[in-house]
């Protein structure tokens, strides 16, 4: 039993970790209907920036607050100067785009930090264990949680009370008109993308001392984020949280019950979805 | 898309190539003659991955997925059936890629653009997961190597572990592989499927099921990336995970994009100018793949059309010129 709740608590870790991810991911999607490839060398760049951090200051705190910033910056940029460029061209350089940005980031990441793995090391609290109901857990698993769950509340209070949230919302339901209203769409899109790319920035911080900072952690998340895209449905945020769930619980107790296909499981619901339910759990009818 | 076929003009070239192409070995050293026969397994990748992406209009990450199946079909064929002939290699490759192409292509054919494209990279990584992972069969990280076997067809005895030899069987046979995707460019199923890409709802409406020909494209290009996956792991000696990883979708889709995805000998160009890109700087800099991304950066905001898109236009401009200036007076009389 108490095995059970420890395994449990690991799949909440890392739904945690891949909501942060997919959330901005299928907002993006949801709102530019641009697939943004490089969001995941964003969630690396996150990762890779406070390792730097840490070096140089040493508190974790402070780069939890400055890498979102960082990444922000980078994803307004983005936006602004290479995205809005070619999407006259269409869909597929804007594809391309963001794909060849993810090769350039992890390219430009082995050459700076080098193509090898490093170990991001905590002092304090976090590293510390907690009994709680006659488990033993690590604090920073709990943490993590703790942060999916704080960011997930701030997002959909943001998204559904508040009027940026009303503006964002219309904007994903047409564009056209919004922007006809007054309001300056192409600066939502901005600033949707760069909130994006800053949840990334923030879920690689915290991934850092989770899992391994490596040039490799960018693809791995990217697929699993996108595995929670299309079972949850595209563009939405409530299937990006009930796909993440379903698919840290299946990590988790995959290892535990059959290690060999652990890795299988998440790309065989992934098939049953797209068989039984193409657009995805919450997703609309196409 | 623009096909001059029957022009005199594009008959020449044509010719001077194929008879280059021959001639090679004549005048290049051992070390070039390898070389090109690496641009000629690669451009019969470039080109079926240039059907999918120029033809179909359909992007896909996942290319990788058959280009590997098929390098690991042909290795672990030729390490398990003693006795087993190159051809027959290959074709067990390119049926296994085809088998791989109906199976994927039916889940991954539900959804179109951003969400195909998605997918596919999903597929790609699921296929590179097995590779990894059944350490029995594939070697995991450690790769496979291939014993490249002698060539007896009736009666001709290659021996294709001679350098030149084997550049002479891949360029004959590739070459012929080429020319066929673009005879099918040409057939009813070529244009069916270029017409699908344009107008999709007029083709349904006048009967065509549009599902079932882009399905069929898909396991058409999976079946020849399948293929020269077989002719790479022959000619590498040696199948790794890297051919199954999403590099070599990477790889293909630089070559194809670079070269142009808007004429059909784009990717073939592609193929080369990676090539050589790829021999030249990889002896300067070890920061390569950052160069290689960045050209594609600046072509994908600059140069769309990619090589023979940029060949086209300046064609067009310096045959042009004459009759725009004359052209010029009218338009400025219309108002």
């Amino acid at each position: 039993m108490t095995q059970f709740a420890v395994f449990v608590l690991h799949g909440l870790a890392y739904a945690g970790l891949l909501f942060l991810v997919s959330s901005g991911l299928t907002l993006v999607f949801g709102m530019m209907n641009v697939l943004n490839f490089a969001h995941a060398a964003f969630y690396m760049l996150g990762a890779y920036f406070s390792y730097s951090i840490l070096q140089w200051s040493g508190n974790f705190w402070l780069s939890m607050l400055l890498c979102p910033l960082i990444l922000f910056v980078i994803g307004a940029l983005v936006e602004r100067f290479l995205l809005r460029r070619v999407h006259q061209h269409g869909h597929l350089h804007e594809l391309l785009l963001t794909f060849g940005l993810a090769y350039i980031i992890t390219e430009g990441v082995k050459w700076i930090w080098g193509n090898y793995s490093l170990a991001v090391s905590l002092d304090g609290f976090l590293t510390g264990q907690v009994s709680l109901l006659g488990i033993t857990y690590p604090v920073y698993r709990l943490f993590i949680i703790g942060c999916a769950v704080a960011v997930g509340t701030a997002m959909s209070y943001v998204f559904y009370r508040t009027r940026v949230g009303i503006i964002v919302r219309a904007a994903v339901d047409d564009h056209e008109m919004v922007n006809a209203l007054g309001i300056n769409v192409p600066l939502v899109f901005m600033l949707v993308f760069a909130v994006g790319a800053a949840l990334s920035g923030f879920a690689g911080v915290i991934a850092g001392p989770l899992l391994t900072t490596y040039p490799g952690m960018a693809a791995e998340i990217l697929v699993d984020a996108f595995v929670v895209i299309v079972v949850g449905g595209f563009g939405s945020l409530g299937g990006a949280l009930l796909a993440s769930l379903i698919i840290g619980q299946l990590q988790a107790f995959g290892v535990l019950l059959v290690p060999k296909l652990s890795l299988a499981l998440i790309y065989l619901l992934m098939a049953v979805v797209l068989v039984v339910k193409p657009s995805g759990l919450f997703g609309e009818e196409a | 898309m623009r096909r001059r076929s029957g022009n005199p003009g594009s008959v020449f070239p044509g010719i001077a190539l194929v008879g280059g192409l021959l001639a090679a070995p004549l005048f290049l050293p051992l070390y070039h003659v390898n070389l090109l026969t690496e641009v000629i397994v690669f451009a019969l990748y470039a080109v079926s991955y240039n059907l999918l992406l120029g033809y179909a209009g359909l992007l896909s990450f996942g290319h990788a997925m058959f280009f590997g199946t098929g390098a690991y079909v042909t290795a672990v064929a030729l390490a398990h059936l003693p006795g087993l002939s190159v051809g027959s290699a290959i074709l067990l490759s390119v049926a296994a890629a085809t088998l791989a192409g109906v199976v994927t292509g039916a889940l991954l054919l539900r959804h179109k653009g951003s969400y195909f494209a998605l997918l596919t990279l999903a597929f790609n990584a699921l296929f590179y997961a097995v590779a990894t992972k059944w350490h029995s069969v594939t070697g995991g990280d450690d790769g496979l190597s291939v014993n490249r076997p002698n060539l007896d067809f009736l009666g001709v005895h290659l021996d294709l572990s001679d350098i030149t030899t084997f550049y002479y069987f891949a360029l004959i046979t590739v070459g012929a592989l080429i020319g066929y995707c673009w005879h099918f460019t040409h057939t009813a199923m070529g244009r069916t499927v270029l017409l699908v890409r344009e107008n999709e709802e007029r083709m349904k409406f006048l009967g065509y099921d549009t599902n079932i020909s882009r399905l069929l494209l898909f396991t058409f290009t999976g079946a020849l990336a399948g293929c020269a996956g077989s002719y790479y792991a022959l000619f590498f000696e040696f199948t790794s995970i890297s051919a199954i990883s999403i590099e070599m979708t990477t790889t293909v889709l630089l070559m194809t994009f670079i070269g142009g995805t808007g004429s059909f000998l784009g990717p073939v160009l592609g193929a080369l100018v990676y090539t050589l890109l790829h021999d030249k700087l990889s002896d300067i800099t070890d920061r390569w793949p950052l160069i290689m991304g960045l050209i594609f950066i600046v072509m994908v905001l600059y140069v769309p059309g990619g090589l023979s898109g940029l060949i086209v236009s300046i064609r067009e401009r310096l045959a042009g010129t004459a009759g725009k200036n004359a052209a010029q007076p009218l338009e400025g009389r219309k108002p």
